[in-house]
């Protein structure tokens, strides 16, 4: 039996888990704490993985810092839903607002490789509008980036995580093909292409981070089903078995179980390090260079906790803004019963796709969505079904034995920013002693809208294809974004276009929170674009001495 | 989860078949076929047919092989949940059987039950191909490229197709009159095998090609299957309507190229078995779920019936 990932830290001693092999391990460079890294990056998720292994690749010195464990996933992870609640941040927060949100397994994780341990790894691109979305499209705000950029490097995160997806793919500008085949549909995916075809909408099968050949160590998915948690075969390519390898074998250094709880500033204004909780002490890393990848609520969280008497607002909050404009994406969903066998559990829950409502701008709201396919396990459909419609003793085990004709559609939609949802700091302290954060969230008439229009479109969709007990779970959300916003002026962002901070210029954002507006895709494919596109400009600008 | 097969599009086996029923009732005449560029030359002796008919035996009982192993694993895997699955195995193996049968008779004359299994089996890839075609144009998306992965493989039955029209034709050069050349309908029969085999080994390619194109050719011995045997079919062309009577020594080396190639492929799919989750500790999931370990000798008996048209193209003036 390998020992408890949570009881001591495994990357020490030298070396770290070799992820491919049980108990195998692979060489690490460590450094001191008074070794002065050119990069702290605390984070090790969709940004800070390939920011970190980006850097490290450069030649840059760089710890990856990591608050949850080192998983092994051909060891650690059952088959097991309340086992693997331990992929998510589950510590405590305070959540308020009109609308608040279910903190955990949808929008977060605590681990090495962050929540892309855990994601459904659905791997779309933002719709080249979006990153204009104020100009073009009239709400939300515009990105400083451009989107044929964008475009540049969505194919280099598609590439380096072997997406699979189709051959042509109905939506947006030409991409590049997919570097795998996309994965065969199962029953419920099927029955999304029916009711799509039903309603002269146009579908796919979904581009998705798990191979279906072979891929170096990580052999072809298996279609286990357990794909919202740990997959235990690495066909995923998570965090954990991309770019964390990598940033290993350029000589980054991984610190599991190490939470960091300040950025240290000195006299000059500048980053000097960070202060960081491992093995029940309190250390000090000392960095040239401080990143922050904890997403949407830990971001501005640790940003806020590092204030001091020069910036005692928060540290890169000269604008206000940092916890702001906190955005999730709407999830709801509308499920029914088939008198075929269904069996919607076979394989990754989100094979297929339409986006038809993100690239169709006919409609009294502002932005988009689209919805998938689901195939959620057991527990989760029991939850659903006591949370959503009430049921309770012989009504929902009667409802239980219809689960292999169940089905289902949910959907990821855009929520608008605004400054009202936002993340603060209460006054509770975690187990580290630290202020824990308060999420405050309600949702907009638009976003009302919005959700209201998806439900109605998909009950149509599932009525199409013959569907019978037909309801609306109407209350889900999923990803974070916003709450550190890029932007060209340091009056309204936090960050500029390479994720640097306007206020202390060895201060970093790279992950979900500088997200202007969120878009009606999931985002980790747009992050680690983002976060690869980071690690380039900063070596071109280390390369021209502005670093 | 259709799974990998190797072999044929339809449309060469056809025409093969379409031909063989063609060329059944028709005599052999001891004329010259005048329309090919042929050259004045002394009749074959019948010990040379009845070696390329044997051959070609051979050759369609590798195809049967292939067939039998490949269907068996496939429609197990399709838990047999259409009666009509087991027809491919039946008739695979009657071909296989009729195919050592074949090997081992040194007469002269095209034997009845040979030949009747031969058209059975021809048949039954022919129905098969057409029961695929329905599979994926069923599903959402109809001839998409989703459903060509994914669906029954298109032109897994149409092996069957090759097998017994390879066969087929073997009875018809074994049916030779004393003294005279083998024909086939009317046309030199190593001519008309050697074009039928190189169009049977780009159907091959294809269907390699897409199931490959499927498994994103992430390795790259993956390219050997759609570069050697389109070279091989393109000589076997080149000799089917080029002189006869010469020494095709490219020709003869690159086919036994393609044949060792089939062999070669059958290794490099367990390979491919191993690299799925569990490896061959796991076969009872994998050897199902990884590459199909009997498509690749396709090629092979392919080439074995290339090489039976060569020797005739080779010893025979006219065929």
């Amino acid at each position: 039996m390998p020992a408890d990932p949570f009881a001591a830290p495994r990357a020490t001693g030298g070396r770290a888990p070799d992820v491919f092999r049980r108990g195998g391990w692979v060489p690490m460079r460590q450094y001191r704490d008074d070794d002065t890294v050119d990069f702290a990056v605390v984070g090790t998720g969709a940004g800070g993985g390939p920011l970190i292994a980006g850097l490290a690749e450069a030649g840059f010195s760089v710890i990856g810092f990591d608050a949850g464990p080192y998983f092994r996933p051909l060891e650690d992870f059952a088959s097991d839903e309340r086992e693997q609640e331990k992929l998510y941040w589950n510590d405590e927060r305070v959540v308020d607002g009109a609308n608040p949100l279910t903190m955990g397994g949808k929008n977060s994780g605590k681990a090495v490789g962050g929540s892309t341990v855990h994601f459904a790894m659905v791997s779309l691109r933002f719709r080249p509008e979006w990153f204009r979305s104020r100009t073009i499209l009239g709400y939300g705000a515009d990105w400083p980036l451009d989107w044929r950029e964008m475009w540049h490097y969505y194919g280099r995160a598609e590439k380096a995580l072997s997406i699979a997806g189709p051959v042509t793919y109905p939506w947006g500008p030409k991409r590049p093909r997919y570097p795998y085949r996309a994965h065969e549909l199962n029953g419920a995916a099927q029955l999304l292409a029916r009711g799509a075809e039903a309603m002269g909408m146009k579908w796919t099968a979904t581009p998705l981070a798990t191979v279906s050949a072979p891929h170096g160590q990580s052999p072809p998915c298996v279609y286990r089903g357990f794909c919202r948690f740990g997959c235990s075969t690495n066909a995923k390519q998570s965090q954990l078995v991309t770019f964390i390898p990598r940033a290993l074998r350029a000589g980054a250094e991984i610190r599991d179980l190490a939470m960091v709880g300040r950025i240290e500033v000195g006299p000059t204004g500048l980053a000097t390090g960070v202060h960081f909780h491992r093995e029940g002490r309190w250390r000090f890393q000392r960095a040239r260079h401080v990143v922050v990848a904890g997403y949407a609520v830990e971001t501005p969280r640790l940003l806020l906790a590092s204030a001091n008497g020069q910036f005692p607002d928060g540290l890169a909050n000269s604008s206000g803004l940092v916890g702001k404009n906190l955005m999730t994406q709407s999830n709801q969903a509308v499920f029914g019963t088939m008198e075929q066998e269904v069996r919607w559990y076979k394989g990754p829950p989100s094979l297929s796709i339409t986006e038809h409502w993100n690239y169709e701008d006919r409609k009294d709201f502002a932005g988009g969505y689209c919805w998938m396919a689901q195939g959620p396990l057991p527990v989760e459909w029991a939850t659903i079904q006591t949370t959503s419609r009430g049921l309770r003793g012989q009504a929902l085990r009667d409802e239980m034995e219809k689960y292999n004709h169940q089905v289902g559609l949910k959907m990821v939609g855009e929520m608008l920013p605004d400054e009202r949802n936002r993340v603060t700091l209460a006054d509770d302290k975690d187990q580290y002693g630290l202020r824990v954060a308060r999420v405050t969230y309600s949702w907009g008439d638009n976003d009302k809208a919005l959700i209201n229009h998806a439900l109605d479109q998909m009950q149509t969709s599932l009525e199409a294809v013959g569907a019978k007990e037909i309801f609306r779970q109407e209350n889900d959300t999923n990803h974070l974004a916003g709450t550190a916003r890029m932007g060209d002026d340091p009056r309204t962002s936090v960050v500029n276009a390479d994720c640097r901070s306007w206020d202390i210029p060895n201060l970093w954002v790279c992950d979900g929170s500088i997200f202007p507006t969120t878009g009606g895709v999931n985002p980790s494919l747009t992050i680690t674009s983002i976060a690869m596109r980071t690690a380039d400009r900063i070596r071109m600008l280390a390369k021209r001495g502005e670093l | 989860m259709a799974e990998n097969q190797l072999t044929d599009l339809a449309a060469p086996g056809i025409a093969l078949l379409g031909l063989g029923v063609l060329i059944l009732s028709r005599r052999r005449r001891p004329t010259r076929v005048t329309a090919l560029p042929v050259l004045a030359a002394p009749p074959v002796d019948r010990g040379t047919a009845i070696h390329a008919a044997k051959r070609l035996n051979r050759a369609a009982g590798t195809l049967a092989a292939s067939v039998l192993a490949d269907s068996a694993v496939e429609h197990y895997r399709g838990s047999f949940h259409n009666k009509a699955m087991f027809a491919p195995l039946v008739t695979s193996a009657l071909s296989l059987a009729v195919s050592v049968h074949g090997v081992a008779d040194k007469r002269p004359a095209a034997h009845w039950f040979r030949d009747t299994v031969y058209v059975v089996a021809g048949l039954t890839g022919l129905i098969g191909t057409a029961f695929h075609i329905y599979n994926v144009g069923k599903k959402p998306g109809g001839m998409s490229w989703q459903n060509l992965f994914y669906s029954a493989p298109i032109g897994a039955p149409a092996a069957l197709l090759l097998s017994g029209g390879v066969g087929f034709l073997a009875e018809r050069v074994r049916d030779n009159k004393p003294g005279t050349d083998p024909l086939i309908a009317g046309l030199p029969a190593g001519r008309v095998v050697a074009a039928a085999t190189g169009a049977g080994l780009l159907g091959t390619v294809a269907e390699a090609g897409l199931l490959h194109f499927r498994g994103a050719y992430h390795d790259p011995f993956m390219f050997a299957p759609v570069t050697i045997p389109p070279v091989a079919a393109g000589l076997l062309t080149n000799a089917a309507y080029g002189p006869a009577c010469s020494n095709r020594r490219l020709t003869r080396w690159w086919l036994r190229l393609t044949a060792l190639l089939g062999f070669a492929g059958t290794g490099f799919h367990a390979y491919g078995v191993a690299r799925n989750m569990g490896g061959w500790r796991n076969w009872r999931q994998n050897v199902l779920n990884g590459p199909p370990l009997p498509a690749p000798p396709s090629f092979t008996g392919l080439a074995l019936a290339g090489l039976a048209a060569l020797g005739l193209l080779e010893d025979n003036p006219d065929g």
